[in-house]
């Protein structure tokens, strides 16, 4: 118990020192910007959606949630 | 289980909790006393605990967080309603440049007091969590109501938690 212990402590200090970090809600200004978005461009967007679909006959799995004020 | 083994377990149970408090301020609670200079430059800068007696209203927002700004000329209209009833009306900007949020204000002027916090102190000691966020402070300095977000319908609410407070609710 004693070495599982040290291990399980060793883990969870190596854990904190690892480089992620938590945006908060009030430092998303950089991730609200225009540029910052997958398609800042929905028009452009949209037709290369479509020329993917057409050439791959299949759609989707491109977008993702975050950046934004974190209200939702 | 031996002493040294307890305090093995504390340590570990006291890692893996201790660094992720997540202290936020809700109702109920006594709202923290801050400083915060103003946006604009030569204004006074503004002090909560100097705002006792009143009921007080403090809404986070920033130039980027569309919600805020569709908030904000609404809430000005609360403002003029009410302020002979004694509400302030604070509106403390986390934009960082500043002058971010100064722009916005040259297009929408707005009647209230508008500190600015660049640096995120008081939202991160307020425990904010999104963006709006704002705080209704009673007379007596408890936060009576915390809301986060902005929607369609809001106003209504928070016009009738002011009325219920200033009435003395």
């Amino acid at each position: 118990m004693h070495k599982l212990h040290l291990f399980v402590f060793f883990l969870i200090s190596v854990c904190m020192l690892s480089a992620c970090t938590q945006v908060r809600s009030w430092e998303r200004g950089y991730l609200a910007k225009k540029e910052m978005a997958w398609d800042p461009d929905s028009l452009e967007g949209a037709l290369n959606d479509h020329i993917f679909f057409s050439k791959e006959a299949s759609s989707g799995g491109n977008s993702t949630a975050g950046g934004g004020c974190g209200c939702n | 289980m031996s002493k040294l083994s307890k305090i093995q377990t504390f340590l570990v149970l006291f890692a893996s909790i201790a660094f992720h408090s997540a202290f936020a301020v809700e109702e109920g609670d006594a709202a923290p006393d801050f400083t915060l200079p103003s946006i604009q430059e030569g204004q006074a800068d503004f002090t909560l605990s100097a705002m006792k007696g009143k009921t007080v209203y403090i809404d986070f927002w920033a130039s980027w967080c569309a919600p805020c700004l569709k908030s904000l000329p609404l809430y000005n209209e609360l403002y003029h309603k009410y302020k002979d009833q004694g509400l302030e009306m604070v509106a403390i900007s986390v934009d960082n440049p500043i002058e971010d949020g100064l722009d916005f204000l040259l297009d929408t002027p707005l009647d209230f007091i508008l500190p600015a916090d660049p640096e995120g102190d008081i939202p991160e000691l307020y425990g904010v969590f999104g963006m709006p966020t704002s705080y209704l402070i009673g007379p007596d300095g408890t936060v009576r109501m915390v809301h986060i977000g902005f929607r369609d319908g809001d106003i209504e609410m928070v016009e009738e938690a002011i009325k219920s407070v200033l009435s003395g609710g």
